[in-house]
């Protein structure tokens, strides 16, 4: 497929991603019987459950902003796709769109979206159909297959254009590159969801190790950019790459930030803080200890000292 | 860095004006005033590289020459102790100059008291400083920081870059070389503590677990021993009284 030419940007929320993969998951899962009951003695069930099911194709509508150039999509909801007519529920678009209105008055129908491992010829017929509610709407497209090689996201975002076939016009796709936008509460459920915790994971080791794990790999992003700083500075000063001020001028503004922490004020808050952190610790062992001690005693007395109400002596191993 | 991005065009435009003039060194002199005031140039660098300035050496205009080289490398201080070599500064260039200045100052230090920035920019009382730090620093964008009142001092947080001085490339190097080698052993020390955390938790499960096993051997050693005990409860419960032999 060409990459688009029409030079729109386009804008895409994490929410459309999480809502598309909601609702694929969701029709995948009730679309399956559990199958842990699918071993059944039975023949007959046993056989209706062999082929995995390929995951059925999910379909909606995405929703969102166009200002001049730069297209936004914040939302999505979904569709019910109609196989006899290849064409998505128009009244209960109509009702889904005149609710939304109401909410979010600023939003249009963008476009759609679907999931499948690539677009297919039929998709062109859904796209026309909603050609007349915006002119050229835009078909997302998200690969449910999980692919662990693959680096970015299985999301592609199509445009339509008019092109000159065998000497006929006819519409086909073309991909268009995004970006992904968010708003500030949008990164908090999407930071939410990146850092989920093994399950067991209430033991403060795993917790550390976690924690560290995370800034291990964002130190280790910062190294690798700093390397290739370092690199195109050293090949910069032995001549084979013509000085440029500008970034030079930048470098060195941010060479002159570090070190970042260094006043006298920030080592004394630190030290404090440290101090505290480190007594507050040992008062909780303290506490531990002596609780732990107490019911060491306790059950020694109960073991040992049995006749002390009759006022008998017994020898205290 | 938006400083940089607002300062391409005008540099630019600089640039191709002085290599268009030719011969008429009196134009040139004029270009270079003109780039010395305009309120928002603060890179001189690619400007002293045009040819058309370099070959102003030596002419009788070479002073705007040592001008530009000023601008693009020194202070208000040296300008005041040379001024002499140097021609007249219009208002616009004085300000620029001390802005100038401002960012050589916090190249050196983080935090800037008051008395030093005073004295480097002839400035007499500290509200006419704060006036100038925040309307000709801060609000145009090179230099951006915290006025510390009580303590006196300028806390500067980020700093526009100047022109490179040639010597600066190489600390320039060796600083970030030092930034590489201390993340590297940050990293390394952070993956130390990961397995640290590790090994403590695999040792301390292995402990809970033993201590676990002999809990178990002893309940059940104490269960036979009742068994066996029961029956000598009775006849020596009246008598002397009985211990219980916890044996391990």
């Amino acid at each position: 497929m060409a990459s688009s030419s029409s030079g729109l940007t386009f804008k895409l929320h994490p929410l459309v991603i999480v809502n598309i993969s909601d609702h694929h998951t969701r029709v995948k899962s009730q679309s399956q019987p559990p199958t842990a009951n699918g071993f059944a003695s039975d023949a007959t069930s046993a056989s209706s459950n062999s082929p995995p099911l390929s995951s059925p194709r999910v379909f909606g509508c995405v929703i969102g902003v166009q200002r001049g150039r730069t297209v936004e999509i914040f939302n999505s909801f979904e569709l019910l796709y109609d196989p006899s007519t290849h064409s998505l529920d128009r009244s209960f678009l109509e009702k889904k769109q005149e609710l939304y209105k109401k909410v979010f008055p600023n939003f249009y129908i963008l476009g759609w979206y679907s999931t499948s491992a690539d677009a297919e010829e039929s998709d062109m017929h859904i796209h026309k159909a909603l050609m007349d509610i915006n002119e050229s709407p835009v078909y997302v497209l998200l690969n449910p297959s999980i692919n662990h090689a693959q680096k970015d996201l299985p999301v592609t975002i199509y445009e339509s254009e008019l092109h000159v076939i065998d000497g006929i016009p006819q519409l086909i796709f073309v991909r268009s590159s995004y970006t992904i936008e968010t708003v500030e509460a949008e990164r908090i459920s999407v930071d939410h969801v990146a850092h989920l915790k093994p399950s067991d994971g209430g033991s403060a080791a795993t917790q550390l190790a976690a924690h560290l794990t995370g800034i291990h790999s964002a130190i280790k992003m910062l190294n690798s950019r700093i390397r290739v700083l370092h690199h195109y500075l050293n090949a910069m000063q032995k001549g084979e790459i013509p000085y440029e001020n500008s970034l030079l001028r930048q470098v060195s503004s941010l060479l002159r930030r570090l070190p970042a922490i260094e006043s006298e004020k920030f080592q004394d808050d630190f030290l404090m803080e440290y101090n505290d952190t480190l007594l507050i610790s040992y008062l909780a062992m303290f506490t531990d200890c002596s609780s732990t001690m107490n019911d060491l005693v306790d059950k020694i007395n109960v073991a040992f000292d049995r006749h002390s109400r009759r006022g008998g002596r017994t020898a205290f191993i | 860095m938006d400083i940089e991005q607002k300062q391409a065009e005008h540099i630019e435009n600089f640039v191709k004006q002085a290599s268009i003039i030719k011969g008429s060194s009196s134009a040139l002199a004029n270009v270079i005033v003109e780039a010395t005031s305009h309120p928002s140039l603060f890179a001189f660098s690619e400007i002293l590289a045009v040819p058309n300035i370099i070959e102003l050496q030596g002419t009788e205009h070479s002073i705007y020459l040592d001008l530009l080289q000023m601008f693009a490398h020194g202070t208000w201080s040296e300008y005041k102790s040379n001024a002499s070599n140097l021609p007249q500064l219009t208002r616009d260039q004085v300000l620029k100059l001390k802005q100038l200045t401002m960012l050589t100052l916090a190249e050196a230090n983080k935090v800037l008291p008051y008395d030093v920035l005073m004295h480097e920019l002839d400035v007499v009382n500290v509200r006419e400083l704060e006036d100038f730090l925040i309307n000709e620093c801060m609000y145009v964008g090179i230099v951006r920081g915290k006025l510390d009142q009580l303590r006196r001092c300028f806390e500067v947080q980020f700093a526009a870059g100047r022109d490179l001085r040639p010597g600066q490339l190489g600390n320039m190097i060796h600083t970030l070389s030092d930034w590489l080698g201390t993340s590297d052993n940050l990293l390394i020390s952070i993956q130390e503590k990961i397995k640290w955390a590790d090994t403590m938790s695999e040792l301390d499960k292995k402990h809970k677990k033993e201590n676990e096993e002999r809990l178990e051997e002893v309940k059940n050693a104490l269960s036979l021993k009742k068994l066996q005990t029961m029956s000598r409860l009775t006849w020596t419960s009246e008598g002397t009284g009985f211990s219980l032999n916890l044996v391990e």
